[in-house]
């Protein structure tokens, strides 16, 4: 299909829907369809979601009281390594694209993604990189154990030896490589696969975020494969990273990809909260044009700034790296700007995905807001590798990233399965998350400050750092109840199916133009014309004008 | 070099960490406190008056760039006063304080799991770590030069009471100067993780003052430390 035929409305002009020709689980494992794709994609980065918040709890156990010995210290060392590593190679990231496969061609009215088969077998590898990482503990000496990140000379075939770290790096290349080709494909269909009349400045935004996501996955991941390909040479007698230029080598290379997909982590649950969000104010998100400007200078500096993990190397300049990540502040300021300026003079319905989104902007805001004070030297001379660093991410990652993931879950739960999330239970879930999120993390800033470092196994007895650490503790705790209410909600709903209808909640986009689930190749009516990023509103929009004007009165201004 | 023959009174007082850090601290973490209070009281604004309105109530407009460009250009000059304010922190913490004459060098050498603190100046060796509890000892307000540098995989070593930290990185040296503004014993750490006892690579600064930092370390660290 060309994105470039003439304006008027036409419909798709793909095959209609037609049954996928093998069912069952070869079927769904071997279909091309974006959406069983993307499915599968989430379902697996929700398993890899659990077990790496199984590996958190076991983690949290261990600090709830000083000097526990509940796992040894080199298996507490593999948990952290494998729970950091889970969440963001296997959880976080894939499931941004995993959104993408699935709602950027409903998005953008487009029947399928580009390059179906690529799409497939991106997904293949990710998830084949994903199995042989978690193979690890099954090997006699364990999984990975160099952390996330697997600074060299700690992670070279010396210093961390066995097999569970090469599959760790094998795993990372697999799932990274994965990872990219699917980002390829989401470009490829936005490029070219755009429904006559959806201009580039007419994409929703969520497709946005994803948009500018993909672009730094493309552009930073191949940088991560190959330094992981080479590390593994190193392990093998390789000499890679030798001496000081070696390390910091290893570091600018890890972080060149470490900082944008940061972003890529932030965008798409961003994006995600902020369709819950203009959906549920019945007013089209504001300052479109300045947002999508704000993400691109979001996007760009992000690859600038990632040397400011390594402020206290001595191996960089740090005023450069402190200037573009202090600049952060001016795109993100724009999007908390839009955020409330689309909430003012809206209609609000207060359901769970607009309450998510509401919270994923106000946790996030404590993540961002210690950003800012990270990103200056002097501070980070402290901060760096202390629980204030911990604090900081997970109130990026989890009270940010997770609740923009779960606001997009309420919202698009109806359109995936047809069926009605439980509003009660999605209540609970929240209300459970934001008790537990915040007493899980909240106090490490203040642990940090006074001097616990990160990835210690064990710690004696400071004033203070016991009880903290149990209050900690017991909201890991919360956050789990948190997950087994959502659980709940999930199983219940599939269960006693409340019909979603194809439009529930008086959507703006797209996607919601269709049934639910939507039908193969998507959309079987002609698409509504497209004059805006908001095409389903402009409609309800022109029926309100045409009712007031039926009626008597004068055309809205 | 016996920096202890240049007269106390012509000795630089150290740059104090702990003091910029606090410095920078109590101007960041307000403004960041503001931010979120007025975002949250935006929102909560937001929810109080429009929610429970009708859809057809629901306002049309939906762009001001006049005025988000204004905010852009507030947002501006908030970074260039806290970039201003943190690049001056930091040269005083990186530059200026590397440039003082030291009244003490330290090497300092991390591997795993243990520190060494040797003063070549006096001869003195101290370990810490899983092989000792022998404690870095440095005279109060003066600057103390440490070579930090490491033997095997990456350290970091931090010392949270004067809110620094720098890596031992292996094949380099690190040249820091540290300043220590009241006599005391902090907790020192390892903070980059090193692998199967990175919890136990802990040590212990004994900070005194000029006088008895003298003494001690011309006795050879035999002198007793008060």
């Amino acid at each position: 299909m060309s994105a470039t035929t003439a304006p008027p409305p036409a419909p798709a002009p793909a095959p209609q829907t037609q049954a996928p020709r093998i069912g069952g689980w070869i079927g769904a494992a071997t279909s091309t369809d974006h959406k069983r794709i993307g499915l599968n994609m989430a379902a697996c980065s929700f398993v890899f979601f659990l077990a790496g918040g199984a590996f958190a709890l076991l983690m949290r156990t261990q600090l709830a009281q000083p000097n526990m010995q509940f796992v040894s210290d080199d298996t507490y060392n593999q948990l952290f390594t494998m729970h950091g590593s889970t969440m963001i190679y296997l959880f976080v990231t894939p499931m941004a694209i995993a959104l993408a496969m699935y709602l950027v061609p409903l998005q953008i009215g487009a029947s399928a993604v580009a390059a179906p088969r690529f799409a497939l077998a991106g997904f293949w590898t990710w998830l084949s990189g994903g199995l042989v990482m978690q193979s690890g503990w099954l090997v006699g000496d364990g999984a990975g154990r160099a952390g996330w990140f697997s600074y060299t000379p700690l992670s070279n075939g010396t210093n961390t030896p066995g097999v569970g770290q090469d599959l760790w790096t094998i795993g990372v290349i697999l799932a990274a490589t994965g990872m990219t080709v699917m980002a390829g494909c989401i470009t490829a269909t936005i490029a070219r696969r755009r429904a006559p009349g959806m201009s580039l400045l007419r994409m929703p935004v969520f497709t946005w975020t994803e948009l500018v996501s993909m672009l730094m996955v493309v552009g930073s991941f191949p940088v991560l494969i190959l330094a992981m390909a080479l590390l593994y040479l190193d392990r093998h007698g390789g000499h890679i990273y030798s001496g000081f230029n070696g390390s910091i080598d290893y570091q600018d290379l890890f972080w060149f990809f470490g900082h944008p997909v940061v972003y890529v982590m932030f965008f798409p649950y961003l994006g995600a909260a902020a369709e819950a969000i203009a959906t549920s104010s019945r007013k089209r998100w504001f300052g479109y044009v300045p947002f999508v400007g704000s993400i691109m200078m979001f996007a760009a500096l992000s690859m600038a700034v990632w040397s400011h993990h390594m402020f206290t190397t001595g191996g960089v300049t740090n005023q450069y790296f402190a200037f573009t990540s202090t600049l952060l502040v001016v795109p993100a300021g724009i999007e908390y700007f839009d955020a409330v300026a689309t909430m003012i003079g809206g209609s609000l319905v207060l359901r769970a995905s607009m309450l998510f989104g509401i919270a994923f902007f106000v946790q996030f805001l404590i993540g961002g807001l210690s950003g800012i004070f990270i990103a200056s030297p002097v501070l980070d001379y402290h901060a760096e590798d202390s629980y204030i660093i911990v604090a900081h991410f997970h109130y990026t990652l989890f009270a940010g990233s997770v609740f923009g993931f779960f606001a997009g879950v309420y919202h698009w739960f109806p359109k995936v399965t047809g069926a009605h999330l439980r509003e009660g239970l999605g209540k609970l879930h929240l209300a459970l998350l934001m008790i537990g999120t915040n007493v899980t993390f909240f106090p490490m800033f203040f642990l940090g400050e006074y001097g616990m470092s990160r990835r210690i196994s064990r710690y004696s007895t400071h004033p203070g750092w016991g009880t903290t650490n149990l209050i900690e503790t017991i909201g890991a705790g919360v956050i789990a109840l948190a997950i087994l209410a959502f659980l709940a909600n999930v199983a219940v709903s599939l269960r006693r199916r409340i019909p979603a209808g194809e439009d529930p909640w008086e959507g703006h986009t797209l996607e919601w133009a269709t049934s639910s689930p939507p039908p193969a190749y998507n959309f079987v009516r002609p698409l509504p014309p497209i004059h805006s990023y908001a095409p389903l509103l402009d409609l309800r929009h022109e029926a309100e004008d045409r009712a007031r004007e039926a009626a008597g009165g004068g055309v809205g201004a | 070099m016996r920096v202890s023959a240049v007269p106390a009174a012509l000795r630089a007082a150290g740059v104090d960490t702990r003091h910029e850090y606090q410095h920078l601290f109590s101007i960041y973490v307000p403004i960041a406190i503001g931010v979120f209070a007025a975002i949250v009281l935006a929102m909560g604004f937001a929810l109080a008056k429009y929610t429970r309105r009708s859809p057809e109530q629901a306002a049309r407009w939906h762009e001001h760039n006049p005025l988000e460009g204004g905010y852009a250009a507030l947002l501006t000059l908030v970074v260039v006063f806290l970039l201003y304010l943190t690049f001056t922190a930091e040269h005083r913490v990186d530059t200026v304080a590397n440039q003082q004459q030291p009244a003490v060098t330290i090497n300092v050498t991390a591997a795993k799991w243990e520190w060494t603190f040797a003063y070549p100046a006096y001869g003195i060796t101290h370990r810490s770590g899983t092989v000792g509890s022998e404690p870095l000892v440095v005279p109060t307000g003066e600057p103390v030069r440490v070579n930090l540098s490491s033997l095997d995989v990456i350290h970091a070593f931090w010392i949270p009471y004067i809110r620094d930290k720098h890596d031992a990185i292996p094949g380099s040296t690190q040249v820091i100067t540290l300043s220590f503004p009241r006599a005391g014993t902090f907790q020192g750490e390892c903070a980059e993780f090193c692998g199967l006892r990175h919890s136990d690579m802990l040590f212990n600064v004994r900070a005194v003052s000029p006088a008895q930092f003298s003494g001690w370390a011309r006795s050879g660290g035999k002198a007793p430390l008060p």
